[in-house]
């Protein structure tokens, strides 16, 4: 099965066999960059065939090459860069055209949109001037009043309220969302035949996940054109593609129609990555599926299969010669209508697993770990952590001398919940909402502060002396998100492991025997101590990070986003290890996420954020199953599932526009602005939204407590989208 | 932006009232112009030369106070800056002197910013090639090269050239031929005199806008939004010409307003190197000369040339940067 073929032969294959009609074929695409260690083989013989208005997901996780591969396309690589094969638009050789000649394709035909939309709009011209360059580059004869009536038709068509106005509006005038919104607009002004959008969303609140994704959907349909979705969210291409491509180190190892890569998976990895998502949807009760280790250096030459090492199939069969993507037996040949790219794995032993192959079992994931508190009611655990009504209140000031104060902003309003022993509570909301502020109003434990925060029984009010705060501090750590910048770069893993120790003064043997420990308990090799965190992956560094936070045996470790700068596959076994300890040392977290996935699967209780208030707080399995919230009912909603056929029936809340600022919190219910039952109210009961705030209570003993007056309205059909 | 202006200015004239007072104390508590009368032949009595001196309004046996109270008083109520202590008036001799320096460098001022950015702008489009190498070896070797020693360069330059020809074309030093006739012999003598400084201070002056403009511009060359630029099917240069250029000239016209007033006060080499009595050099003579008021004045000028640098800075950062609005 491996490779005979020469790349000419190849070359020569795919121009006798890519379908006619395809808009975009590539063919055996190499990408190599030379580098400080050598030349990095980043991109290693993609092919595809983009039929127009279909949709191409390609999937991977950073280093895996989709990013290189849709630069290459676009032509937008360094000119250092080395890329062989063939990219076709309608049956012209893209590749090899010298920058001009690649101009009059580029935002004509094919367009593409970036991941960060903060970043990728000119700071120092309006939007409308960057929308009507992109129909000036290729329409120099249109006339001013033309450009500019189809500017404001393009932004009228994302969805941008008051175009004409907004078109002389600066990039900073706009929220994220909006400015991806104005890509978006940018990229389909004159109709290409083939959008690119590398990880649209992947910087966006989940809600606005949702309505990009909705706009790309709308711009699809209006232009016609093929779409090729870049991402790492199984999540997002399930409901949008009809093809996936799923990449490994830089090469296609597995594609197929959707049905045939979410329902069939016929290669470890795919199946691997598969069982590594969390899901929104359902109570699972089932560890996640690590996948362990990390992608080959490719700047090495990759000898058998390039998953070998990470496989749990492995065989010594796979280490002499690198698989090709073979057919899977019994798939639809390609060519027949409908199997635009067949299924195809990269796998000698795609045969194997077939039907029912378990990912738990082939991947050996733990069993759930079982707690010695999960036998104790709620009520009879201890409280770790309480707080009575905290609030922070930010003034909001003007002037350059003498400050005047011109509003408040109310991070956090009167917040109050507690966490038991051995459970995990996540607060969840979108950026802006008060989560990380709440996390500092615990940490800060100051007696000066608005309300109460009682950790360990001692409360911010009576813990003036430092003794009493220095206690404090060892009942509660914190696990930072981002785990590179958290660790000292010029600190040895053992260094950063033993400051917390040699604080509480314990004495050097204990330390090192207690590092050691600290080691195991978090799974890495104890003789790496002596290593500094550069030499160490994303999950691992996050595993230091861990381990630095359970050095003194805290009773509450409180995880602010741990898992969101993490791949998927990383991301399961770092979620693994949090149940691990959990379980084992009786730990109980607060954690703060945007990922409702990773809160379902790994939090006994939720509380939903919504500008500084909890709008809904309870059991998790209550309030993801049954959300009385519309709040929360739309940000579950806006949750992609890594399932084709439900995410296409699904229902879904779009939410209008973005979180409001702070300063203009309305009198009654905060949530009325947005709120999808509000607007589908008759204006008497609408009122009441208005003035009243409404409690925060549950309808029955043991339910939820939520804050809404009308939490079985019906829902504005204008937020309702589903894609049949 | 009229309400904006006036509000910087009144602030920057707060800011030049205190720094010229707290330079008027210094100077008249540092500098003992009676040191130097001794020195004169027939040497004066002390007494002699408190009383010329008071005649002059430098009476050295009042305290500093009383000496800030009658010199401030001066400038309020007759706009007086005082007098030397050879009797000459300032504001007589000042206006002269601003002439003259501002002669002297508007030109090179204007000529080395719209060179130092344009070769910064090349340089970059060209990084790590053979012509960005020159340009930017040459600006680190300017950097390096004192002053004095490189103005002397070129008017020894321009020696050799007036030698070669047999004729003066240039002047090294002077601002005009005396008695010359008006009208078009005017007008050559004046570009005879200019051209020897101008170049001089031209060639040597644009290496810190160069290096400045070509680094930012690299840190904006490889920005996402020239990335999105080109996506749109802008060449790779018209994108940089068109995004990177002018983000990247925000933090250069922000660092125009310090070295505009490095520029004027800081002229003296060139003034003194080419024989134009401007304002830096009197400064610095002064000084020499114990002189208190002048070297109050043209510390008094420097602030304010400061300010209007800055103010112009602030302009023109406004100018091409939407983010910042004045309010």
């Amino acid at each position: 099965m491996s490779t005979n073929i020469t790349p000419a032969e190849r070359l020569r294959d795919a121009g006798l066999y890519a379908p006619g009609d395809a808009v975009l074929s590539v063919r055996d695409l190499n990408v190599r960059f030379n580098s400080e260690n050598g030349v990095v083989h980043a991109v290693r013989g993609v092919d595809f065939d983009l039929m127009p208005g279909k949709t191409l997901g390609i999937v991977g996780e950073s280093g895996s090459g989709k990013s290189v591969t849709s630069m290459a396309i676009m032509g937008l690589l360094p000119e250092t860069a080395d890329i062989t094969g063939s990219v076709r638009f309608k049956g012209k050789e893209l590749l090899g055209l010298g920058d001009k000649a690649m101009c009059k394709h580029r935002g004509n035909d094919i367009a593409m949109v970036f991941q960060d939309p903060l970043s990728s709009l000119t700071p120092v011209y309006t939007v409308g001037t960057q929308i009507i360059e992109a129909l000036t580059v290729h329409n120099p004869n249109m006339s001013k009043q033309a450009k500019e009536a189809r500017a404001v038709d393009l932004l009228r068509m994302v969805g941008i309220p008051s175009p004409k106005d907004r078109l002389k509006a600066f990039p900073h005038e706009f929220s994220g969302g909006m400015r991806q919104r104005v890509m978006i607009a940018i990229a389909i002004a004159n109709d290409p035949r083939v959008l690119i959008a590398d990880e649209p969303t992947t910087a966006l609140d989940v809600t606005i996940q949702a309505q990009v994704l909705e706009v790309l959907h709308t711009a699809q349909e209006e232009t016609g054109a093929a779409v090729v979705m870049i991402t790492h969210d199984l999540g997002v291409v399930a409901g949008m593609a009809d093809d996936i491509m799923v990449m490994y180190a830089g090469k296609p190892v597995e594609t197929g129609t959707v049905e045939d890569i979410y329902y069939n998976p016929r290669m470890p990895y795919t199946l691997g990555l598969l069982g590594a998502v969390p899901r929104v949807d359902t109570a699972t009760r089932q560890s996640l599926v690590p996948i362990e280790g990390t992608p080959p250096n490719l700047a090495l030459p990759v000898i058998g299969c390039s998953f070998a090492a990470r496989c749990p199939l492995v065989s010594d069969a796979c280490l002499h010669g690198e698989p090709d993507l073979f057919p899977v037996p019994g798939a639809a040949v390609p060519g027949v209508e409908g199997q635009r790219l067949g299924h195809k794995a990269a796998c000698i032993k795609s045969n194997e697993l077939s039907g029912n192959a378990d990912a738990h079992k082939i991947f050996h994931a733990p069993p759930k770990p079982v707690s010695k508190f999960d036998g104790v009611a709620r009520v009879e655990r201890e409280k770790v952590l309480e707080l009575k009504d905290v609030k922070k209140h930010f003034p909001l000031l003007k002037g350059a001398l003498i400050k005047r104060r011109i509003g408040t902003v109310k991070a956090v309003d009167g917040l109050s919940f507690d966490i038991r022993e051995g459970e995990c509570v996540s607060i969840v909301g979108e950026s802006g909402c008060g989560k990380t502020t709440t996390l500092l109003e615990i940490m800060e434990f100051h007696p000066d502060q608005v309300g109460e925060v009682i950790i360990g029984g001692v409360s911010n009010k009576v813990a003036t002396d430092h003794k009493t705060k220095m206690a404090m501090r060892k009942e509660m750590q914190m696990v930072f998100q981002d785990p590179t910048g958290a660790l000292d770069p010029r600190f040895t893993v053992y260094e950063v492991l033993a400051e917390p120790l040699e604080n509480l003064g314990m004495p050097k043997a204990a330390i090192k025997k207690r590092i050691m420990e600290l080691m195991k308990l978090v799974g890495l090799q104890p003789d790496h101590v002596n290593r500094f965190p550069n030499q160490f992956s994303g999950g691992q560094r996050q595993r230091i990070g861990i381990a630095r936070a359970l050095a003194v045996n805290p009773k509450l470790v409180v995880l602010d986003e741990p898992v969101s700068a993490l791949d998927v596959s990383v991301q399961a076994g770092v979620i693994n290890l949090l149940d691990k300890l959990r379980a084992e040392l009786g730990l109980s977290y607060l954690m703060v996420a945007h990922d409702l996935s990773v809160v379902r699967h790994i939090s006994d209780r939720v509380a939903v954020m919504y500008l500084g208030k909890i709008v809904e707080t309870g059991d998790v399995d209550d309030v993801f199953d049954n959300p009385r919230h519309p709040y929360t009912r739309a940000l579950l909603s806006a949750i992609p599932v890594p399932d084709p056929n439900l995410e296409r029936t699904r229902e879904r809340i779009i939410l209008q526009g973005d979180l409001p600022s702070p300063l203009d919190a309305p009198k009654g219910c905060n949530f009325a602005t947005r709120c999808p039952v509000f607007a589908a109210l008759p204006a008497a009961k609408q009122e009441k939204c208005l003035t009243l705030e409404p409690p925060l209570a549950s309808e029955k003993e043991g339910a939820q407590d939520f804050a809404c007056f009308f939490p079985d309205g019906e829902l504005d059909a204008d937020m309702l989208v589903v894609h049949a | 932006m009229l309400k904006y202006l006036m509000k910087r200015s009144g602030i920057y004239l707060i800011m030049i009232f205190l720094t010229t007072s707290a330079g008027y104390f210094l100077a008249v508590s540092s500098l003992k112009p009676a040191v130097l009368e001794q020195e004169k032949i027939p040497r004066p009595t002390p007494e002699q030369v408190a009383a010329s001196f008071r005649g002059l309004g430098l009476d050295p046996e009042l305290n500093p106070w009383e000496r800030y109270v009658q010199w401030l008083g001066g400038i309020v109520t007759r706009w007086d800056w005082g007098r030397s202590p050879n009797g000459a008036f300032v504001n007589a001799e000042f206006a002269d002197r601003v002439l003259v320096s501002t002669r002297l460098f508007i030109a090179s001022i204007i000529l080395t910013l719209i060179i130092g950015v344009a070769l910064g702008v090349y340089s970059a489009a060209r990084q790590y090639k053979f012509q960005d190498r020159v340009i930017t070896s040459y600006s680190y070797l300017v950097h390096i090269l004192p002053a004095p020693i490189a103005y002397f360069l070129v008017q020894l330059g321009a020696i050799s050239v007036n030698e070669a020809v047999g004729e003066r074309i240039f002047f090294v030093t002077g601002i005009s031929t005396p008695g010359i006739d008006p009208g078009w012999p005017a007008f050559v003598d004046m570009v005879a005199h200019y051209a020897v400084p101008t170049f001089a201070m031209t060639i040597f002056g644009w290496a810190g806008y160069q290096i400045a403009q070509r680094q930012y511009l690299l840190d904006n060359v490889n920005a996402d939004f020239v990335r999105t630029a080109r996506a749109k099917g802008l060449t790779r240069n018209q994108a940089i010409r068109k995004h990177a250029l002018r983000v990247s000239f925000i933090p250069v016209a922000q660092s125009i307003a310090f070295t505009i007033p490095a520029i004027f006060t800081g002229g003296f080499f060139a003034e003194a190197i080419f024989a134009w009595p401007g304002i830096g050099l009197w400064s610095i003579q002064s000084i020499g000369l114990q002189d208190v008021n002048v070297a109050t004045a043209t510390l008094a000028y420097g602030s304010v040339i400061f300010a209007i640098g800055a103010i112009l800075a602030d302009f023109a950062t406004t100018l091409v940067d939407p983010r910042v609005r004045v309010q």
